[in-house]
């Protein structure tokens, strides 16, 4: 699972927001610089991107699912609260470990980098909000939202 | 299907078939396993008859409704058709509702029945039966044999009796028996105080009864045995004195009586109608402005004329077997008065009894939160909202085709129009709150509210139309517009205003 988080973080190896080392960081290489041994940041944090894209998408689709609240305007707004909840989760967590020094010192790894990964988690939740509410699989079961993607109505 | 063929006679009898039809139109049907189709038949001599002209265009539109959405969606669900769209062979009738009175166009009566070429005696005999004066098209005080009938027969029934007895040798009424099916039933709406509707109506009955001895027709052996049911509405209205004009108040009592004489030997005392409704309003309202019909004779829709047209219904609902007739002669003739819970000025819904309340309400509260609808939030909502976006869509193309922009449109003013009139007439009938929000719209019931439970409004309505819409499949457009609001608008007013 870390890999494969990794890998979406990193973007496939072609163009990461951050330095190789904070991503050794994220995989949990330990503060004592032997291991792996350390909590598993990539799975962490993208499941908790899932989780909580999925619960807002939820939220909008099928717990409010009013007409009131069904426009791509609403959507829009949905997928910013989406953006900026993910995108601090991505910051905050990885600047709190940097902030109490609780890391492997010779990783060469900075406050700019939680920038880049936060902003990498903020896109990949977007893109997730995307393909869940986009295709109709989904959203077809709401009442009111059964219409409401990106780009309309 | 069995039809249902009625016969509006006058200005009362055009103003009656409004009101059926806009309760037809909101969705309201007799309580009976015989589905039926409707045929009216409008029949005055005064063409330029503002109330004959808005009855018309209302069941024009009416008609082009329905056809495009069909007759299972809940509003507009019973069929209405012109007369001769029976006519399968050579078309020789008018796209018409209204029966076409030959020769009474610019005629004096005296013209009418060639006074001038009468022998000397039955020129006397004329005088005696029809002295007295009335007026003409300008007003002027004229003998009775100079009347101009294209105004009607300005409160005259002798005249009336004699000009609408050519009926029975008209194309319509050929065209009515030989359509007339064993099945099917008749139906006659007239006044009783005024002078088209009082002739009319025994007339017309008397013809029906006679088919069988009519040469113009091919003698139909239904007719004579025919379900008829008919509306005799008495006085219900008050009308301004004035000198000048023919008609007055202190008349309809007095022409009540007469008719009402006449009537017990030849219409109720040899039993041939076999369900006679009667109709009367002894509250003394706003006067309405004393017309003869020169001026168009347009007056505001009463409640009189809503609960006439319920006695339709009523009639639809009595099974075959109580409308027996033999020989012309009906064996057990009904004959029904109604009344009201609550001598109102201003009726609204819970004065009626619970039997009408339990007939008009919901249905009538249903037609005018779609009408709401459809005049406040359209416009916000169209492909905005999931209903109006699945297929088949009800798109801004869709409300600009004539379905909508030209009929349905049409039909909701005059729907709004008239029940302005009602509540503005005296005695009233208001039961809407029309300029108010959602939730104050049926006067009488409050809306049920709780922590939970969302407010009336139009958030609401989108919610349940969008909620109907889901998974259904329609049929065209039309269909799905009248459908879906039926029962969304059913659901909000069972769920919130507890009908």
């Amino acid at each position: 699972m870390i890999d494969f988080f990794a890998s979406l973080y990193e973007w496939f190896g072609l163009n990461p927001f951050y330095r190789t080392d904070f991503g050794e960081l994220l995989r949990g290489y330990d503060a004592t610089c032997t291991g792996y041994i350390d909590s598993p940041w990539y799975s962490y944090i993208g499941m908790i991107m899932i989780i909580l894209t999925s619960l807002i998408y939820a939220f909008q689709y099928h717990i409010i699912d009013s007409s009131g609240f069904n426009k791509k305007k609403h959507w829009w707004l949905m997928s910013l609260v989406i953006i900026s909840l993910n995108f601090f989760i991505a910051f905050i967590i990885p600047f709190n470990i940097i902030q109490s020094s609780n890391y492997c010192t010779s990783l060469n790894v900075a406050v700019v980098d939680c920038l880049g990964f936060g902003f990498s988690n903020a896109i990949w939740s977007f893109i997730l909000f995307l393909l869940i509410s986009t295709p109709p699989i989904f959203r077809k079961l709401s009442h009111n939202c059964r219409e409401t993607t990106f780009y309309r109505p | 299907m069995a039809r249902l063929y009625i016969f509006a006679i006058g200005g009362t009898g055009s103003r009656v078939l409004k009101s059926l039809t806009m309760l037809l139109a909101s969705g309201i049907k007799p309580n009976s396993n015989k589905e039926f189709e409707i045929v009216p038949i409008i029949i005055d001599p005064h063409k330029s008859n503002d109330d004959l002209k808005r009855t018309e265009r209302l069941l024009g539109n009416y008609q082009a409704i329905s056809e495009a959405a069909g007759h299972t969606n809940g509003f507009f669900n019973t069929k209405i058709t012109t007369l001769d769209k029976l006519v399968s062979s050579e078309n020789r009738l008018a796209k018409s509702f209204t029966f076409n009175l030959q020769e009474v166009g610019g005629k004096k009566f005296k013209e009418y029945i060639d006074f001038n070429q009468l022998d000397p005696s039955n020129s006397a005999l004329a005088d005696i039966l029809f002295s007295g004066k009335s007026i003409n098209k300008s007003g002027e005080e004229v003998n009775l044999l100079d009347v101009e009938m294209d105004i009607g027969f300005v409160g005259n029934p002798n005249i009336g009796s004699v000009v609408l007895n050519q009926f029975k040798d008209s194309e319509e009424f050929k065209e009515f028996a030989s359509n007339y099916n064993e099945e099917d039933r008749v139906f006659i709406i007239s006044s009783i105080f005024g002078g088209t509707g009082a002739a009319g109506f025994p007339t017309i009955l008397k013809n029906i009864r006679d088919a069988m001895n009519n040469t113009n027709i091919n003698g139909n052996m239904f007719l004579q045995d025919a379900k008829i049911g008919a509306i005799s509405v008495m006085p219900y209205f008050n009308i301004e004195s004035d000198p000048e004009s023919p008609i007055n108040k202190s008349d309809f009592i007095s022409k009540t009586k007469s008719a009402l004489y006449y009537y017990k030997d030849n219409v109720t005392g040899n039993n041939s109608i076999n369900a006679l409704y009667y109709i009367l309003d002894e509250h003394n309202g706003n006067p309405y402005e004393n017309d003869p019909g020169d001026n168009g004779q347009q007056n505001n829709a009463h409640i009189i004329e809503m609960i006439s047209a319920l006695s339709i219904i009523d009639f639809l609902e009595i099974p075959d077997n109580e409308l027996e007739t033999l020989n012309g002669k009906a064996s057990r003739p009904i004959y029904k008065e109604f009344g009201i819970r609550k001598d109102s000025h201003d009726v609204i819904l819970p004065d009626f009894e619970d039997k009408t309340q339990n007939k008009i309400g919901l249905n009538l509260s249903q037609l005018a939160l779609f009408r709401k609808y459809l005049s406040e939030n359209l416009t916000k909502s169209v492909e905005k909202q999931p209903w109006s976006i699945g297929e088949p869509q009800l798109n801004k193309m869709f409300f600009e085709q004539s379905f909508y922009n030209t009929n349905l449109k049409d039909f909701m003013n005059r729907f709004g129009e008239w029940l302005t009139e009602l509540s503005i007439n005296n005695r009233g009938f208001s039961p809407f709150n029309l300029d108010s929000t959602l939730d104050a719209l049926v006067k009488g019931k409050t809306v049920k509210s709780g922590w939970l439970s969302k407010n009336v409004d139009y958030t609401l309505y989108d919610d349940t139309l969008n909620s109907k819409s889901k998974g259904r499949s329609y049929s065209s457009s039309e269909q799905k517009l009248l459908s879906l609001f039926f029962e969304s608008s059913e659901e909000i007013l069972k769920s919130k205003f507890g009908f």
